[in-house]
């Protein structure tokens, strides 16, 4: 057996035995290289400053500026958009002493998607889907707001049935979205097992809406003069099973933290919201009603079928995380009332009224307002006669909720943050837009 | 519709309502100028008569011609939303008087209507972007505004997005330095 | 190219396999009749003239080795049983019933990446873990696990393990302060107070024990419990097994008392930015430390390794001691013999497949027996064996509270860092004292010596 010729090392000695040659790439001209960039800042030029939540640019207000003066023993800790405890992508800068709050600046905007100039540049109908995802854990509400304005709009009599459906859908998703609210204010707190409680419920209620709607988050179910389909067999079992439960269910989860002294402790007098901070807030629903103000603009200011139906408005008088969440618990009681009263009187009819296939409301204004879970949902559109709003301006609760968290925060501890935002429950996707 | 309310209104706001007082469904619509915003307001807000004490919302507008600023009002003494729009905020320079006086929770929409339309709100301590990054330059929502040549603006363009520094290019409080002007055609 | 490398390359696998191994075997053998002439008996010499120095490294490597499956047992009981109180299944993929869970944790953080944050001290964060683990550790040397099986029998046993048990909170403020991060940085801060603060009523909550003990020891509390369960301190020390049960819990950073690493307010606290093995030492400290504390308290209140009603066996057969290694052979060999018939069981079963067929019945078989002769030679240690007994009581009440720390885990919230603080101060130190007061008086008014039994 002949000795094996011995192989090149490298791909280019072989390269080279094989007669090829590499042809010599030029390399690119290097445009950002970042040691060279001036409006760079790398680790080295900036040391431990980098890491600091400060602005690097000159404030542009003074309240900013106010801010961004360390005092004596002050420091900036920077909570979110990355973090277990703020609801969607929340980025709230502290500035503390010690463990104590001195001021908090909340920084938004990451999530926002110009769902407005979207909405601006799609047809009536597309609009409905479009605000879908900006409260996403209780679309149908947004979906309301929305088409409670165009129907004013368009001057639409939307038909009884249709109503009935609206607000049995609304208020089983309220009952979800207090139910979830209820878990993760005590998954803040740190408890583990409410949360899954919760999303038993919550669970429940989003399968038995997916078969009604066909969607369990973004549902795309309200129409403009009616709803996109009548209720179906699978539904009406899967809450029919629900009801027989629901209440003792529902009362069960509340005392899981109802009863907690650890819990209880945690909320009372925390994050104290008078009456009067929270009308000059503009502070809306639950968190509102929590401060003794009895505004729900299902009584307040009434839509649909609210007027009809029986039950009541909770209000407490604390005004604190605790009064916060006690009201929630109470709502969710009013909104099985309701989602009775609706399955007793469901009238018979149409689900939809009669509406061309293209959309040209007469130039005008027009303002609708619903109750969603976290407080009013309002939209504003202006017409200019053709098949696009003009103008529409969506109106979330949680933003001015959110608002008061400056207010609310100084003076108490960093573990009261969490207390205090996941009580007044924000929505993210809503208050970004 | 509530015909009592629009008689209190004339009656009471007389001469800063500019054009008819305007009424559809459940609501309500007065027009005034913008110098007249703290007195409405307040007038609104503070007489036992009216009690105008829910802001509703605050919304800026860009007709094409002008900017407006939209407050929706609630109060328990009428059944109708108030819709107060501040109409003839030119559009070169929009200015036009806080409502952070009355309620603090304005601040923020405020805030936003500045940062979609760079309507500066005179008396806001705390007028600063709140959804578009601080280097932004333009206003979404102004009629004018055109997406695609936008991001070609942004002082970030071609450095890859998580080195991008926070240099603002022009300078954040002057309006009319970022204002997006329509293609000449 | 040499003359070994073209004939290694021409060389078929098998004869290069033989080529490696055969001098590997002789080697291995060669040495081996080497050792055992003339290394083994110098050694042997050597070892049984120092045999507390034996016993000593025995000891540490012993109770080194225990942390592993013990940390594994505790994290998968903590993801099963909260999954169970959460109303999820919990882990169910890896092993039976998920039961390889945790040991594919520890393969994971075996293999991430060990990362340092820009500007971190480095020697102290590379250092802390290490601390914290340690201090944890070293704690269970005075441990008594039954009769004749513990590291050391210190008569300062308990002031050891407070010191030691204070030891961590070194490693945690370390990690807190070079971890150059703000949560890091309060999580330290927050541990240093805590672990300040309960470390007193905890300590003083032990007084009254070392008082109606005697001893130090724990081993001398041990047996001073010795008898039936109402001979056990938590009968005598009511006020005491409270205290020592909440101040422990907050010792060992367990909800409620979790405020170093609480998650929704300062993301992991002081472990905020290690990962990897790094980060994999804290977990096994954390876990490791919920033993101990169970330990302790099984330990000083519950009786320790004894057994809870007056138990007519082991019959003690001097012969059968667990210090003569010769003995320790006979229950060796039967586990072996076991262990080999069940791997060969279960391989017949699994070849044999899922279907009803010989080979997989004989191996169902195979396996079953090996069950029962595991069961009948286990029971047989259990009559036979004191420190088999000690050990099954010590585990089973142990593990009692080990599921109590993480049912509380499964339930409470957390609380805030002032209401933890004046729980320690206000509550919990003056009735740590009323317990001494009230102890110390008892001994003298009803006049029992204080004398070591």
């Amino acid at each position: 057996m002949p000795a094996r010729p011995t192989r090149p090392t490298t791909r280019a000695a072989r390269a080279e035995t094989r007669g090829e040659t590499r042809p010599q790439e030029p390399r690119p001209p290097e445009q950002h290289r970042s040691e060279d960039d001036p409006r760079i800042m790398l680790d080295r030029d900036v040391g431990a400053d980098l890491y600091e939540p400060i602005p690097p640019y000159p404030t542009r207000t003074e309240r900013e500026g106010e801010f961004y003066t360390r005092g004596d023993g002050e420091m900036f800790i920077n909570i979110g958009p990355h973090h277990p405890a703020t609801h969607g992508v929340l980025r709230l800068v502290l500035k503390l002493s010690g463990e104590q709050i001195v001021d908090v600046d909340p920084v938004l905007g990451y999530l926002h998607r110009g769902v407005e100039k979207i909405c601006e540049n799609s047809d009536y109908y597309h609009v409905i889907d479009q605000v879908d995802p900006l409260e996403y854990v209780s679309s149908l509400f947004q979906e309301w707001a929305a088409v409670l304005s165009f129907e004013k709009l368009m001057d639409v009599e939307v038909p009884r049935r249709a109503e009935y459906i609206r607000v049995l859908s609304g208020e089983l998703l309220r009952v979800a979205s207090h139910t979830l609210y209820m878990g993760f204010l005590a998954l803040d707190l740190g408890g583990l097992t409410p949360i899954l409680y919760s999303f038993i419920e919550r669970d429940e209620i989003v399968e038995m809406l997916a078969a009604l709607t066909g969607a369990r988050m973004l549902f795309n179910y309200f129409r403009i003069g009616g709803v996109n389909g009548d209720l179906n067999h699978e539904f009406m079992s899967r809450l029919g099973d629900w009801m027989s439960r629901a209440a003792r269910q529902t009362e069960a989860n509340a005392g899981l933290l109802n009863e907690n002294e650890i819990f209880v402790r945690r909320a009372r007098g925390v994050g104290v919201l008078d009456r009067a901070t929270a009308l000059r807030f503009g502070v809306t629903g639950g968190n509102l009603r929590a401060a003794g103000v009895p505004f729900d603009i299902r009584r307040a200011h009434p839509y649909s079928i609210y007027p009809e139906l029986d039950f009541n408005v909770p209000t407490r008088l604390e005004g604190d995380s605790l009064a916060r969440y006690l009201i929630r618990v109470d709502e969710v009681r009013e909104s099985i009332k309701i989602i009775d009263q609706c399955l007793h009187n469901m009238p018979d009819g149409p689900v939809m009224a009669k509406l061309p296939r293209l959309l040209r409301p007469r130039p005008g204004r027009a303002w609708g307002a619903c109750e969603g879970p976290r407080g009013m949902l309002g939209v504003y559109t202006i017409s200019d006669g053709s098949d696009q709003p003009f103008r529409f301006r969506i109106h979330d609760p949680s933003f001015l909720n959110l608002e008061t968290v400056p207010t609310l925060l100084p003076g108490n501890l960093l573990a009261d943050t969490m207390t205090i935002v996941a009580s007044l429950d924000p929505v993210l996707g809503g208050i970004d837009k | 519709m509530d015909r009592t309310l629009k008689r209190r209104l004339e009656a009471r706001l007389g001469t800063q309502i500019q054009g008819p007082i305007r009424q559809r469904h459940d609501q309500t619509e007065i027009r005034i100028q913008p110098g007249d915003v703290p007195d409405v307001l307040r007038t609104l807000h503070d007489s036992v008569d009216f009690r105008f004490e829910i802001l509703a919302d605050l919304a800026g507008v860009d007709t094409g011609e002008s900017m407006q600023v939209v407050y929706h009002l609630w109060s328990e003494t009428s059944p109708d939303w108030l819709r107060i729009i501040v109409d003839g905020i030119s559009r070169e320079d929009p200015r036009c008087p806080s409502a952070t006086f009355l309620w603090t929770g304005a601040e923020w929409l405020e805030r936003e209507a500045y940062d979609m339309f760079g309507i500066v709100f005179e008396g806001n301590r705390d007028l600063r972007r709140i959804f578009m990054p601080p280097d932004y330059t333009s206003f979404p929502l102004r009629k004018d505004f055109l997406l695609p040549d936008d991001a070609a603006r942004s002082p970030g363009e071609g450095v890859r997005h998580v080195e991008r520094p926070y240099a603002p290019a022009v300078v954040a409080d002057d309006p009319a330095a970022g204002v997006r002007r329509a293609p000449a055609s | 190219m040499t003359l070994a490398a073209r004939t290694w390359g021409r060389m078929s696998l098998t004869a290069r396999l033989t080529a490696i191994l055969l001098p590997l075997a002789v080697l291995l053998a060669v040495g081996t009749v080497v050792g055992i002439v003339f290394i083994l008996p110098p050694t042997m010499d050597f070892l049984g003239a120092n045999m507390p120095l034996v016993r000593f490294v025995v000891a540490v490597v012993g109770i080194l080795v225990l942390t592993i499956p013990t940390a594994f047992v505790l994290i998968y009981m903590e993801l099963k049983v909260i999954a169970r109180m959460n109303l999820r299944v919990g882990p169910n993929r890896i092993g039976p019933w998920g039961a390889a869970m945790s040991l594919f944790h520890g393969f994971k953080v075996l293999s991430k990446e060990d990362f340092a944050p820009t500007g971190a001290d480095l020697t102290v964060f590379t250092l802390a873990p290490v601390v914290t683990f340690l201090a944890s550790v070293m704690t269970l040397l005075v441990i008594p696990f039954a009769p004749g099986i513990f590291g050391q029998d210190l008569n300062i046993g308990v002031l050891y393990f407070f010191a030691m048990g204070g030891l961590a909170v070194l490693g945690l403020l370390m990690a807190g302060w070079a971890s150059f991060n703000k949560y890091s940085l309060l999580g330290g801060l927050r541990s240093a107070a805590q672990i300040v603060s309960y470390e007193i009523p905890l300590t003083i909550s032990v007084v009254g024990v070392v008082l109606l003990a005697g001893t130090m020891s724990m081993n001398g509390i041990v047996l001073s419990q010795s008898g039936s369960a109402l001979d056990w301190f938590a009968f005598k020390q009511p006020l005491a097994v409270l205290i020592f049960f909440i101040a422990a819990t907050a010792e060992a950073n367990r909800t409620p008392f979790d405020m170093t690493e609480a998650d929704s307010e300062i993301v992991a606290g002081f472990a905020t930015e290690y990962s990897g093995m790094r980060f994999g030492f804290f977990f096994f400290a954390e876990y490791v430390n919920v033993f101990i504390i169970s330990a302790l308290l099984v330990t000083l209140f519950f009786g320790g390794w004894t057994a809870p009603i007056n138990w007519p066996w082991p019959y003690n057969l001097n012969w059968l001691d667990a210090a003569g290694i010769g003995i320790l052979w006979i229950p060796i060999a039967l586990v072996a013999l076991v262990v080999a018939t069940d791997i060969l069981g279960a391989a017949i079963w699994l070849i044999g497949g899922r279907e009803w067929s010989a080979p997989s019945a004989f191996g169902l078989g195979l396996l079953i027996a090996g069950a029962g002769v595991t069961a009948a030679v286990g029971l047989a240690c259990f009559i036979a064996f004191d420190w088999v007994q000690g050990i099954f009581w010590f585990f089973a009440k142990t593990y009692v509270f080990v599921f109590t720390f993480v049912w509380m885990r499964g339930t409470l919230p957390r609380v805030r860092v002032d209401q933890l603080m004046g729980f320690a101060w206000k509550w919990l130190l003056p009735a740590s004292l009323l317990n001494l007061f009230v102890t110390a008086a008892a001994i003298i008014i009803l006049n029992q010596p204080v004398i070591p039994r």
